[in-house]
């Protein structure tokens, strides 16, 4: 099961019936007046770190702040097991990966390393990074080495709303302005790289290899979807959602759909595709409920005799914390508005895009 | 576009050098201090007054030492405790800190939230260093006359109170320690509901909530938002709801704690509309830009910020979004800057 890992923020009856109320009605009022897609605007910034292969920061609105940094390694692969399971070990240009050689770790102020949230934030990350296993072909060097990557997760801020989104904009970043040295050697050779950095090659190459993983964070409040939620809004949820996706390069295989192609303004067309889901327990689920005015003492009403009448279930304006799982529908309709043509996904790859600088 | 990324910024100076001749809204006292005096105590610092703990301010004994300082015993150096600007009264010197908990004076009015229950008082976290107190015997009893508490109330306490729960109270008294006892012994005081939360720095340093004549006003919102109600913590809690006209407004005045009562520890929320809940979203963006910006937040402020975004808003044709991120939101501040 998923540890607790969205944090308990303790609100009043009050508050949270109101907050629920606004979300779901139709369009969503947000408490701070976004639109059910927008996100808040965010600071980044990327090759801050000189000692890094490659390094960003990410600011969000709400103050909370993260810097990843890359650092890759050769590795010698460990011969053994290489000869054991390759029987296309002889080809050459066979790249194999594995997933061991990408280590993430996230720390987050006030929370241990083996404490379950850091663990499950870095396997979520590292998850969607290692999902495609073509990632993890490019660390190859040959058929005795291979890069090893650290990727070190920094929270700077203590954690104000959940972090997930954060520091996977700011990995997203890090490792797009990740540089290996050139190789210079041949084959088989010990592995020889070149001094010149400028000459160096990135990891990650958009147009012709796939975009980092991103992952988002959805919410969803009874039909209403809502992305990039704050951490009032989480406390409401009904079903949260972390989506992984990334693009695939733009290939050529894909002409079928030349015609809609056409309709994407500029050309330009986004592959996207889905990575992993994770679904993420709403802390809604804990609050207590709510007491209607008709069932509370103080207010002149007679307290409730047994729990089976319900006492005000379903009343309006009376707090009530969500019982059951997130519907079906409900879930693909989330994931959906994720990944559709012109829809948040692309739009967030876009923004990304335009950051580098 | 539905996500801006923006490059990072160089960090304006907070405190800017202020002319003399232009009076900031410091309320008459001059936070920068004199400014013919400095260059020979702190020359190299002459551009940028923020002092850091352990700083010595400056070892000229005519100074007497104010909050945020101290002279260790045997000198005369005044050493910074916090950090902060430099605040000169006449011949008191304090330092102004940055960033500072609520410190409760009797009399204030707080908005709080509970934190504990206990068997004859709540504990309410005010944003004050320690928890505040609010004993049973300190809140309006439901049934309208005044009475004395019974042990049914003790064992109801819960049905005032219970943890999480949003009231707004006045500071009755400070204990030794600072932290506070409140009260809610009026009909302005009890219980909130119909609206949002939020919580700004409070009267310590920067922008932030700063003690007012009025702290708790009607505003009669635009785009048929009706009548919103907003209460500004002196604790930096804020609280923004739905008015709630009270039932049967010829009550007689004998009678009136009897009608209001009978809601006054409600959990249940009215039904607010669509277009008040859009306004009260706006009026907590303008507060929040207020605080992001460092002004103060009182009445007047909140007021023209509310103007403003209205006015902003009204300009942009077609779909209404009330959203102050962004370039909006600098809109809003330039009309702000310009009044």
């Amino acid at each position: 099961m998923a540890p607790q890992s969205l944090q308990q923020i303790l609100l009043s009856p009050a508050e949270l019936s109101y907050l629920h109320t606004s979300l779901s009605s139709n369009p969503p009022i947000r408490p701070d007046g976004r639109t059910a897609t927008q996100f808040r605007p965010l600071i980044a910034e990327s090759d801050i770190l000189p000692g890094t292969n490659g390094s960003a920061r990410i600011c969000f609105a709400d103050g909370t702040e993260a810097v990843v940094g890359v650092k890759a390694e050769v590795e010698r692969s460990s011969g053994i097991s290489r000869d054991v399971d390759g029987e296309g070990e002889g080809e050459e240009g066979v790249k194999k990966g594995r997933n061991e050689w990408v280590e993430i770790s996230v720390d987050i102020p006030g929370e241990r390393d083996d404490d379950s949230n850091p663990i499950f934030l870095a396997a979520v990350l590292s998850e969607a990074l290692l999902a495609d296993g073509e990632f993890v072909e490019r660390l190859w060097i040959n058929r005795h080495f291979h890069w090893r990557l650290y990727l070190d997760v920094l929270l700077l801020s203590p954690p104000l709303s959940y972090p997930l989104p954060l520091l996977s904009l700011t990995t997203h970043l890090a490792l797009l302005t990740t540089r290996l040295p050139k190789l210079l050697s041949e084959k088989d050779e010990d592995p020889l790289f070149s001094d010149d950095w400028d000459a160096s090659e990135p990891l990650y190459h958009p147009p012709h290899t796939s975009h980092p993983p991103i992952t988002l964070l959805v919410m969803a409040v009874q039909e209403t979807i809502i992305f990039d939620p704050s951490k009032e809004e989480l406390a409401v949820a009904d079903a949260v959602l972390a989506v992984s996706l990334s693009e695939s390069p733009t290939s050529n295989s894909s002409s079928q759909d030349t015609e809609m192609e056409m309709d994407v303004e500029g050309g330009k067309k986004r592959n996207l595709r889905l990575l992993a889901v994770r679904t993420i327990d709403p802390p809604s689920r804990l609050t207590h409920k709510g007491l209607a005015n008709k069932v509370n003492t103080a207010t002149g009403g007679t307290a409730q005799k047994n729990l089976e009448d319900g006492g005000g279930d379903g009343e309006e304006g009376v707090w009530c914390p969500p019982r059951g799982g997130a519907k079906r529908g409900l879930i693909k309709e989330m994931i959906g508005r994720v990944l559709e043509r012109g829809g948040v996904g692309e739009e967030v790859l876009d923004g990304l895009c335009g950051a580098e600088l | 576009m539905a996500i801006t990324i923006l490059a990072p910024a160089p960090a304006e100076p907070i405190y800017r050098e202020v002319d003399p001749s232009e009076d900031s809204d410091n309320g008459g006292a001059d936070l920068e201090g004199d400014h013919e005096m400095r260059p020979t105590k702190r020359a190299k610092h002459s551009t940028f007054s923020i002092v850091t703990p352990g700083e010595v301010v400056t070892d000229d004994a005519q100074w007497m030492r104010g909050h945020g300082t101290y002279i260790q015993p045997g000198s005369t150096e005044i050493i910074a405790t916090v950090a902060g600007t430099i605040q000169k009264t006449n011949k008191l010197l304090s330092v102004r800190p940055l960033r500072a908990r609520y410190t409760p004076e009797i009399g204030d009015l707080v908005v709080g939230r509970i934190m504990e229950v206990q068997s004859k008082r709540w504990r309410v976290d005010v944003g004050a260093p320690n928890l505040a107190d609010l004993p049973l015997a300190a809140i309006n009893l439901p049934g309208g006359i005044l009475r004395k508490r019974t042990e049914t109330d003790e064992l109801e306490i819960r049905t005032f109170f219970s943890e999480g729960d949003l009231l707004v109270a006045e500071v009755q008294s400070l204990r030794q320690d600072g932290s506070a006892s409140l009260h809610t012994r009026s009909l302005k005081y009890g219980k909130l509901r119909n609206g949002v939360f939020m919580s700004v720095t409070g009267t310590g340093g920067g922008g932030g909530v700063v003690r007012a004549r009025r702290q708790v006003w009607t505003i009669d919102t635009m785009h048929g938002g009706g009548k919103v109600d907003v209460i500004l913590g002196v604790n930096g809690y804020i609280w923004i709801s739905k008015h709630i006209e009270v039932a049967g407004g010829e009550t007689a005045i004998t009678r009136m704690e009897e009608s209001i009562s009978a809601t006054v520890y409600s959990s249940q929320n009215e039904y607010i509309g669509p277009e008040t809940r859009t306004e009260i979203s706006r009026i907590k963006g303008v507060i929040t830009l207020l605080v992001e910006q460092g002004f103060r937040v009182d009445e007047d402020m909140v007021m023209k910020g509310y103007e403003a975004a209205v006015t902003v808003d009204d300009e942009d044709l077609g779909e209404t979004n009330v959203y102050l991120g962004g370039a909006k939101g600098k809109k809003v501040v330039d009309l702000l800057s310009e009044k």
